[in-house]
């Protein structure tokens, strides 16, 4: 696609100088064209939401915005002057900051050391001035709504929604001209995105030029002044938020309509596949009792820390169970190690693809395999030849878009990685699969999918117990929705009182 | 990109055929500089020496696959040469004593694996306590002064079946079969997961600590019989067998292009850097250069071999 269709263009009509005015860009990875001739203009005082679905080329146009990428032609006016970084800190240096989706929080310094890594204050003799480097770093930290924050603590015992607040901080300690946040609400509790898009109106204020990229289309309308979809590598439309939808939006982002509807499913009331009866860990999760029917897709909501990774973790074996029972098809169930559960037919999709799904020196084969090796081996061997068909079954079914199966699954998108993930649990054949934030970080059209391929799961008679911090997508799958708030059980809605409205109520009942 | 510069790129990326490259390249040139190089019974002679180490890092490969190390094994090599030769001494059974030597090597495994999967520690400091526990040990039952050995020991370490020698013969064996265990056993492959990303393994429900307590249990059963076949070529059971032993194992394991983080490697890439190991100690003895020289180049082979990996990967950490 050499040339864009830009459709309602505002850009160009705005009066002044753009702060970023890029021309032209255009960027290929071995052969593989990522960017094709793109043309972004960037004003001071603006928020601009990126969007597009992974492998749409947002990381790619941003790192070389950032100077972390250098494109293979095409050019970048900064404040009317040409520029060309070499390097990240050639962007630092000329005002850009650039949050990364990856936090890279060091652990082990504290939140203010953190803050000022690579440019710590000193003292006149030297040493480091930790008292200054506290003080400014509590003012930092105020404004970007993490005020609550001890700029003391250890970095590594904050949550991830935390850590992430203080990458936010970093960049804005310094005073960027132009601030790209990538996907910086992904681990926010509702509380903390508020204070965060207040910090995001000031900077705006102030006249720093912003880039959001999300795959929250809410945020995106609610927060952006203009909205920029990427894709393919182009740019195909520029809208105003007020001018458009949701649905306009996603139409634009996967060139298809709407991502999926809710579909009824016949469900046996007394057919009870798992329960689960004052079930407490004794540290997240506290006198727990429900009850998920063969065939249902049971939505687990909670708020950030509302203990719902924990609960699937005692059912999945990870976490001992303190006090309670479960039982798993009439029978008492109590797996030690998810190795036991997995046995019994029981799989998890973790959260955290990076982290807990992907064997990344693995093929992609390989990493579809490791839950079923034992079911399917013989005596000694296990069972190559089978494999190779069940993972070429799979990846027709559930779309899994690769060149073959035994190249390393880290060469695959996000999505895509998912899907494997998806396939490595259904391939185990599972009486009940535990889904934890499932579609996180995938684009859309990966995300619609996923939801097609648990439905489908659900309507074959698989029991689905599916964690997720995202109401939306607990509305377009759920049967029921069993709510936590602070580790316990605040109650359980039919699909017929299921609403965005009531879903919150009671996931701050606790609060 | 013409088609020969990628077909070498992609051999480049096969650590196990870079290794190769330099045990040909060695050969090559130690068969123009010295006239005793190609004679059948020096390189005989190689294929024993190569042969306790590579049998050792079989073992040793599957531990650091699976992202642990074992410190242990030279001390290891020591306590179960000296127990087997104790026993047939006292007992004058040989079966008995060669049986004990080996079940030591797998005891001292599995306490180990134990030390790691129960108590938690990290698999460094775990076998590095056991290695200092197991010389002690050694030491202890002989009061320092070598046991005598020999039997089917002997015949195994130091002995021929048709010219060749047997340690060589087991040890092909040996890495046979373990090769054929990594790569198509159910158990094999779960050993790779492991060490690629141990999280998302136990999520996917690979037993985490039966594996580990496995692998490090093999580990010290290979040690073991390490310490059987050095002590046979010996004739002799010195409590302080192998010292140092670890160092050359691990070598071989890393030069033979296994990620000592973890996930990556192969048996055959092992068996090689074995016999580069030994090459290289043959050289300097046939070349006539100081064995102090061969220390200071067995480290620099090591760095050299794992810099080239790392700039071919890339910086992953940063």
């Amino acid at each position: 696609m050499p040339s864009n269709i830009v459709e309602n263009a505002t850009g160009a009509s705005r009066a002044g100088q753009p702060l970023v005015r890029a021309r032209g860009v255009a960027k290929a990875f071995s052969g593989n064209a990522v960017l094709h001739s793109v043309d972004l203009d960037l004003y001071p005082g603006e928020v601009v939401g990126l969007l597009g679905e992974n492998g749409a080329g947002k990381s790619t146009l941003m790192h070389i915005l950032s100077g972390g990428l250098v494109a293979d032609s095409g050019t970048i006016d900064l404040a009317g002057e040409p520029v060309r970084f070499g390097n990240v800190s050639d962007g630092i240096s000329a005002g850009i900051s650039f949050v990364h989706q990856e936090l890279s929080v060091v652990g082990a310094l504290s939140v203010a050391e953190n803050l000022y890594l690579g440019r710590f204050p000193r003292t006149p003799l030297g040493f480091v001035d930790k008292v200054l480097m506290r003080a400014s770093s509590k003012a930092l930290l105020e404004r970007v709504g993490a005020g609550a924050l001890d700029p003391a603590r250890e970095a590594g015992s904050l949550r991830a929604g935390e850590q992430q607040l203080i990458e936010i901080a970093k960049a804005a300690g310094r005073q960027p001209r132009l601030l790209i946040l990538d996907e910086p609400t992904s681990s926010l509790t509702p509380h903390e995105v508020e204070s965060f898009f207040s910090y995001v109106r000031n900077a705006r204020e102030a006249g720093t030029a912003i880039i959001f990229i999300t795959h929250r289309l809410e945020e995106a309308l609610g927060l952006c002044d203009r909205l920029v979809v990427l894709r393919n590598g182009a740019i195909v439309s520029e809208r105003k938020p007020a001018e458009t939808s949701r649905e306009q939006l996603i139409a634009d982002m996967t060139g298809k309509p709407a991502i999926y509807d809710y579909k009824p499913r016949a469900i046996d009331e007394n057919a009870v596949a798992l329960s689960l009866r004052n079930v407490s860990d004794g540290v997240h999760i506290e006198d727990i009792s429900l009850e998920v029917r063969r065939g249902e897709v049971l939505g687990l909501f909670g708020l950030v820390g509302a203990g719902r990774t924990e609960l699937l973790d005692v059912i999945h074996g990870v976490r001992p169970l303190k006090s309670g029972y479960l039982t798993l098809n009439k029978r008492t169930f109590s797996p030690r190690d998810p190795s036991e559960a997995v046995k019994s037919g029981v799989v998890l999709v973790p959260e955290g693809r990076k982290t807990a799904g992907i064997l990344p020196q693995h093929s992609v084969r390989d990493n579809a395999a490791i839950s079923s090796l034992r079911r399917f081996a013989s005596r000694f061997f296990s069972d190559r030849s089978g494999e190779a068909s069940r993972i070429a079954a799979f990846t027709k079914s559930l779309g899994i878009r690769m060149a073959n199966d035994m190249q390393p699954i880290s060469t695959l998108s996000g999505g895509n990685q998912q899907k494997v993930i998806f396939a490595r649990a259904l391939m185990a054949e599972p009486q009940l699969l535990l889904l934890d934030e499932p579609t996180h970080g995938v684009d859309v059209g990966a995300k619609a999918d996923l939801y097609t391929i648990i439905a489908q799961a659900a309507e074959r008679g698989l029991t689905v117990l599916m964690a997720s911090s995202e109401v939306p997508e607990i509305l377009a799958l759920c049967d029921r929705v069993a709510v936590l708030s602070k580790g316990r059980l605040a109650g359980i809605l039919e699909r017929s009182e299921m609403s965005e409205d009531r879903i919150l109520t009671l996931a701050f009942r606790e609060h | 990109m013409n088609t020969g510069l990628v077909a070498l790129k992609r051999l480049g990326r096969h650590r196990e055929a870079s290794v190769l490259l330099m045990l040909l390249v060695v050969a090559v040139y130690l068969s123009f500089a010295s006239e005793y190089f190609l004679a059948p019974r020096n390189l005989l002679n190689v294929g024993r020496q190569a042969s306790v180490v590579a049998i050792v890092a079989l073992g040793q490969a599957l531990v650091i696959i699976g992202r642990g190390i074992d410190l242990s094994v030279g001390s290891v090599i020591g306590l179960s040469a000296v127990v087997a030769a104790v026993v047939i001494r006292d007992t004058g059974l040989e079966s008995v004593g060669l049986f004990a030597g080996l079940l030591t090597g797998l005891c001292c495994g599995i306490v180990n694996g134990l030390l790691y999967t129960r108590l938690k520690i990290n698999p460094f400091i775990a076998t590095l306590g056991t290695l200092s526990v197991a010389r002690g040990i050694a030491l202890l039952m002989t009061g320092g002064i070598p046991v005598p050995m020999g039997g089917i020991a002997e015949f195994v370490g130091a002995g021929r079946i048709a010219g060749i020698p047997v340690s060589f013969l087991l040890m092909i064996v040996l890495a046979i079969a373990v090769h054929v265990f990594s790569v198509r056993t159910v158990r094999g492959r779960e050993i790779y997961a492991i060490g690629d990303n141990p999280k998302a393994s136990r999520l996917a429900g690979v037993d985490l600590k039966a594996t580990r307590l496995f692998i490090f249990a093999f580990c010290g059963l290979l040690a073991g019989l390490g310490g059987i076949i050095l002590s046979g070529n010996l004739a002799s059971a010195d409590p302080n067998l192998g010292v140092g032993y670890e160092l050359d194992v691990i070598a071989a394991v890393i030069l033979g292009g296994t990620a000592l983080s973890g996930g990556r490697g192969s048996i055959a890439g092992v068996v090689i850097g074995a016999l580069l190991m030994a090459l290289l100690n043959n050289a300097f003895v046939l070349l006539g250069i100081s064995a102090y020289w061969q220390v200071v180049t067995k480290g620099l082979v090591i760095i050299f071999a794992v810099a080239l990996d790392g700039l071919q990967r890339g910086g992953e950490d940063e």
